[in-house]
């Protein structure tokens, strides 16, 4: 039995297939939430946003994407990235109320004063990034991805860079040193390195990952080459976008507020 | 910041050269480089119109890329035949005119000829799909030193089966030597690499 989704080699087959580390990763996490919120007596409990990081999860680990990313598709894998870095991870930092950062991180605490580190714009970015890349070299991939622990690695690794990277957005009041055009700036910053594993996904001449250019075909009319090259596409074109919205609702609610402060 | 951004740049530049490459063989190629070539098969097979093909004279002069496998292979045949492909449509036209890929086909019983030739040449229309009987399949194998393809029944109760078949690509130089043979894991690189050098082995 494989607990955790990885390369095998074995041809595709949709027949279901049990993960039981997927599914008792979620359970953590779920009893995770709902006791960190009961013992801190959160004032609100953000359902909503921890549903959609939580199903959001439990989606991108579980078959069939867990299984397709890990070990026949570069597209899906991407797909799988973009879903835990712009998806599960701000969720999941928005489904922690700001009272409950407070008492997680009380002022003077070692735990503030990394959160606070970190919701500077360069520690996020160089962290994001370092992470980013660090999961996308070829021979890290190659590798990682054909045991189960490295394929678990890069799946958390992936989370906690989407962390990374939202937290100087998210983070509540008391944490955040950045103003509207910090953030903008910020945001932008975090398109640009990305760009560079995506294009040479796109553009180079032979397939960049060994694994997904080997790995037994899902159909017979999508080659490797298609494959590797629509992750790139993936990773630039969709990826982009959730960031360029965030950076719109930024400058918006930086308007809108100082416009209110205007008017008062 | 400046030591940040080299490292960053180096980082990037390793992260983006693809990794590793292996080591090449005496005669430079990336394949593993027979130390006892071997001639070409001197075998009459039947071509997907059903007429015989003698793998000798058919692919005289040429570079002939020799595979046996199975149309049903859910994994080592296509990968391999596609990976030959996507870099023979990348190279210069004198190298594409003097590749010959020559699959034989170790399933007889499901690979029909117009199964075969649909299927091979889904892959490059120039590809020479080709059949045997038993007796010549099992000849050829022998001839080129592979191990006998042998059917096996699949656990999945779907009462069908699979082929165990040798996973190699025998590379034969314009001379009609076999030269160099490429496991399944070649990569398109290793290819694009040897191909040319496969052409213009001996010049």
């Amino acid at each position: 039995m494989q607990w955790w989704c990885s390369a095998t080699g074995l041809p595709w087959s949709w027949r279901w297939q049990w993960y039981p580390g997927v599914h008792l990763m979620v359970l953590l996490l779920g009893l995770g939430w709902w006791l960190l919120g009961r013992a801190h007596q959160w004032q609100v409990r953000p359902l909503r946003w921890f549903l959609v990081g939580w199903v959001g999860l439990w989606l991108t680990l579980d078959w069939p994407i867990g299984k397709l990313g890990a070990g026949y598709l570069a597209s899906v894998h991407t797909l799988q990235f973009l879903a835990m870095t712009l998806l599960v991870a701000p969720a999941l930092l928005c489904s922690i109320p700001d009272d409950g950062w407070e008492r997680l991180a009380p002022p003077g605490s070692r735990a503030r004063r990394v959160l606070r580190l970190f919701a500077r714009a360069l520690p996020g970015l160089v962290a994001y990034n370092i992470l980013v890349v660090a999961t996308h070299f070829p021979s890290v991939v190659d590798r990682a991805m054909t045991t189960q622990l490295g394929s678990f690695a890069i799946d958390l690794s992936w989370l906690v860079a989407g962390c990374f990277l939202w937290w100087p957005i998210l983070a509540p009041a008391g944490f955040v040193r950045l103003g509207v055009f910090g953030k903008m700036g910020y945001l932008f910053g975090a398109t640009v390195v990305p760009t560079i594993p995506a294009m040479m996904m796109v553009f180079s001449d032979w397939p960049l990952y060994r694994l997904y250019e080997l790995a037994p075909r899902v159909s017979p009319h999508f080659t490797a080459n298609q494959d590797i090259q629509l992750a790139g596409l993936t990773m630039k074109l969709v990826g982009d976008l959730p960031i360029w919205i965030a950076t719109a609702v930024v400058f918006y609610r930086g308007t809108a507020h100082r416009r209110g402060e205007t008017n008062s | 910041m400046k030591r940040l951004a080299l490292l960053t740049t180096i980082v990037l530049g390793w992260s983006c050269s693809g990794g590793e490459q292996g080591e090449l063989s005496p005669g430079g190629f990336l394949g593993a480089e027979l130390t006892t070539p071997v001639p070409k098969p001197d075998f009459t097979f039947t071509d997907s119109k059903g007429a015989p093909y003698r793998l000798v004279d058919r692919t005289a002069g040429q570079v002939t890329l020799l595979f046996f496998g199975y149309t049903h292979c859910p994994d080592i045949c296509p990968v391999h035949l596609a990976n030959i492909a996507a870099v023979l449509d990348k190279m210069p036209d004198d190298v594409q005119r003097r590749v010959t890929v020559v699959f034989v086909t170790t399933d007889p019983a499901r690979d029909s000829l117009p199964v075969l030739d649909k299927w091979v040449k889904g892959f490059n229309p120039a590809f020479v799909g080709l059949r045997a009987s038993d007796s010549v399949l099992a000849a050829a194998q022998a001839e080129v030193k592979l191990p006998p393809a042998e059917r096996d029944t699949l656990s999945d109760g779907s009462g069908g089966y699979a082929v165990g078949h040798a996973a190699t690509v025998i590379a034969y130089t314009p001379d009609g030597v076999g030269r160099v043979m490429y496991p399944f894991g070649t990569r398109q690189r290793d290819w694009a690499h040897d191909l040319p050098r496969l052409v213009g082995y001996g010049q």
